[in-house]
């Protein structure tokens, strides 16, 4: 087993009852963790799509995993590896509830990992998100 | 008395009728004229007291509440409590009856108490119980006094039934009003002032991070004026909330250059100087806290950082709710009003600046402007993320909103949408967002937000309610009041069918537990039945369209809507949403 160190961009934040917390994400702050070669292990986008739901990836992370500014940042689709997608989930370094093998099985985590990262690229802003400065009153 | 409240000039009372102050209730709409104050009928007294909330937070002046001094202040408690956190003045007048000889048996002797003030004391800032209507002249005047002071805050005057009811006396005289003379705002010491400057212009990063500072638009006027001289990084935003949300007022333009706040854990972790502006919540903002099984604080700053705080919150603890947050280690601490003090610190800057620093700051707000426009830029692209999504993006939801109101002059009166107006829409006037409810309450955003369109009808304004669904059905009959007083607002509904934040604790716990969150809907989730927001509102009187949970049919839907807000109706759209 070959480990690297993998400079990961995370930021995670969970609004929790008017205290805002700081928590896993995937786009701020800097996390280490171990990279594997192996490759990720063969998992089920619509099981995936389903999983994301139920065990509540969703709730913060929005049903397409598109991400959220106040709860979690968008998933996918990223260049994160297996290994370092399942790390954080089974010991996630900021805010987000940590998910033992009990309560998410290792096929089930490919699925999700296969969901994340089936994901699409988003295309060119919409004109509804056009820079141009907004009228002003 | 109506003498007295018409010389305090409150344009409305606001109650849900009671009769312990029938008498004042009468004399407000015959002897007053129902003009100035004219009464607006609530449905609930937690309404009555939030729409004050909004109303002050838009118009600078207090509104009067009248309610029973026992049933009606225990429905009005907690948005009192919320008025409290959040520095708000309401002026609050209970009606009650002390003599127990003169009580009607019955429902009457139920709804009096020894003091009615006591159970609201806590977090009030004055009460009074007059005696005589002299006393209560003078006590009005000056629990209006009291309020309208910085650190502002509710207040209660108990208006006994006798007082209320009985003609006047002959040997009171000539009654009169005390003249009300405002008293200036408590400013910072001049040394700690100079003290202060001298931190701030020898500081390489100083960060000005403000929450409830700009209580008028001279206070965003005097942050613009302080940031730009120092080329400082500004944070205009609740502190707790990191990532940001928005402040508890509008504080800093968001698209100025300066502002740091989509980036403010990279911002405070730069900062070697932290000046914290009326925050509510300092050690939040410069902390890390994980909530896992075990809890843990860290700081977000780099060792030695200097700290300022100016917070007229200083001068308003009270020992029993906890409001004050952890205790700041700071190295300079002003109990003063920020906005009052900031002229004061904006001159002992200048003068203490050399061409040197003015270089070294021009440097570093190039700097920071490019920081600025990168976050920007990101958020843009991130918002394109779920676009066509049904149930709809809270990305996409503050872009339709925005893309119908970009042009009018508009008024965010509640509602964070996940933080997404603040990256997409452009604030730059002091009436376009008015903060939150201070106490985290529920049920304040639909009355607190009628209150505030109240106050921005006469200037024109759109008003904007982004509602969340649980918030709203707290006391939903607040529509009703909007309609029947003509109340013009547009309120989009975040409807994600659940108390969300409070599924993600239960997420929390369950993993926490390693029992999973499979359940964790149960008790949180609002659905089964949906509940049909529209047809609520179309019941007392609003334009209501939805559920619209088609991307693609909400720009339309909003049109329709602002177009019965600009006819003068109050209007709502029911929005499925992602769950944030």
């Amino acid at each position: 087993m070959i480990k690297t160190l993998l400079i990961i961009g995370v930021v995670c934040a969970t609004v929790l009852s008017g205290t805002v917390l700081r928590g896993p994400a995937l786009s701020g702050t800097i996390l280490r963790a171990q990279s594997q070669t192996q490759p990720a292990p063969a998992g089920s986008v619509e099981k995936g799509r389903l999983g994301f739901v139920r065990v509540g990836c969703a709730q913060c992370h929005g049903r397409e995993a598109q991400g959220s500014p106040t709860t979690g940042p968008r998933l996918g689709p990223n260049g994160l590896p297996y290994s370092a997608f399942a790390r954080y989930v089974r010991e996630p370094r900021l805010q987000m509830p940590p998910y033992t093998e009990k309560i998410l099985p290792d096929m089930e985590l490919a699925d999700l990992y296969a969901f994340v990262q089936s994901r699409p690229k988003a295309a060119t802003p919409p004109a509804l998100l056009s820079s141009q400065p907004a009228k002003q009153n | 008395m109506v003498d007295t409240i018409k010389a305090l000039g409150f344009e409305y009372i606001c109650a849900n009728p009671g009769s312990s102050f029938r008498g004042l209730h009468e004399s407000v709409i015959n002897y007053g004229g129902n003009e100035k104050p004219e009464l607006l009928t609530c449905m609930h007294e937690e309404s009555a007291v939030a729409m004050a909330h909004g109303y002050f937070k838009i118009e600078g002046k207090p509104l009067a509440v009248m309610a029973h001094g026992t049933v009606g202040l225990q429905h009005a408690s907690m948005a009192l409590y919320n008025a409290w956190c959040d520095r708000v003045p309401v002026y609050l007048v209970l009606g009650n009856t002390l003599d127990a000889t003169l009580r009607a048996p019955g429902v009457e002797w139920v709804h009096s108490v020894q003091d009615a003030a006591a159970m609201v004391r806590d977090y009030t800032k004055w009460d009074d119980t007059p005696m005589s209507l002299p006393h209560f002249a003078e006590s009005a005047v000056r629990a209006y006094k009291i309020a309208m002071t910085p650190p502002y805050g509710p207040v209660v005057i108990v208006a006994d039934s006798e007082l209320q009811e009985h003609p006047i006396a002959e040997h009171h005289g000539a009654l009169r009003v005390p003249q009300l003379t405002l008293a200036a705002p408590p400013q910072a010491d001049s040394g700690a002032v100079a003290e202060a400057a001298r931190l701030l212009v020898a500081a390489d990063s100083p960060l000005l991070i403000a929450d409830r500072l700009a209580r008028t638009p001279a206070g965003l006027a005097r942050l613009i004026e302080l940031a730009e001289l120092l080329q400082a990084a500004v944070i205009s935003t609740q502190p707790n909330s990191l990532p940001p949300i928005a402040a508890g007022r509008m504080n800093f333009p968001n698209r100025h250059p300066l502002n740091q706040t989509l980036r403010s854990v990279a911002a405070i972790a730069d900062a070697d100087l932290i000046a914290g502006l009326e925050i509510a919540n300092f050690y939040g903002a410069t902390h890390i806290f994980r909530d896992q099984l075990e809890r843990t604080s860290r700081p977000a700053t780099k060792a030695g950082v200097k700290l300022i705080t100016i917070t007229a919150g200083d001068l308003s603890l009270r020992a029993n709710y906890q409001d004050f947050q952890r205790y700041v280690e700071a190295d300079i601490a002003m109990a003063a009003d920020g906005e009052t003090t900031l002229p004061a610190l904006i001159e002992a800057v200048r003068r203490l600046i050399t061409p040197e620093r003015r270089r070294a700051f021009d440097a570093r707000g190039a700097t920071l402007a490019d920081a600025s426009r990168a976050t920007f830029e990101r958020a843009r692209t991130d918002a394109a993320y779920a676009w066509d999504a049904s149930p709809i993006s809270t990305a996409r939801f503050a872009a339709e909103v925005w893309q119908q109101i970009r042009g009018e002059d508009w008024s965010l009166v509640n509602g964070n949408l996940s933080g997404w107006p603040l990256r997409l829409w452009n604030f730059d006037k002091h009436h376009q967002y008015i903060g939150v409810s201070g106490g985290s309450g529920i049920g304040y955003g639909m009355p607190a937000s009628i209150g505030a369109a109240l106050a921005n009808r006469k200037h024109g304004r759109l008003s904007v309610n982004i509602q969340n669904d649980g918030d709203m059905m707290y006391a939903p009959g607040v529509l009703w009041t909007a309609a029947h007083h003509k109340i013009p607002i547009l309120t989009v509904v975040h409807n994600n069918r659940s108390y969300h934040e409070e599924t993600m604790h239960l997420q929390r716990m369950g993993n926490r537990r390693n029992r999973g969150v499979d359940r964790a809907h149960i008790g949180n989730e609002i659905d089964n039945p949906a509940i049909d927001y529209a047809k609520l509102a179309q019941a007392m009187g609003w334009h209501a369209e939805g559920p619209i949970a088609n991307p693609s049919d909400l720009g339309p839907s909003l049109a329709r809507a602002i177009a019965a807000v600009k006819r003068g109706q109050p209007a709502l759209v029911d929005v499925i949403t992602q769950p944030r």
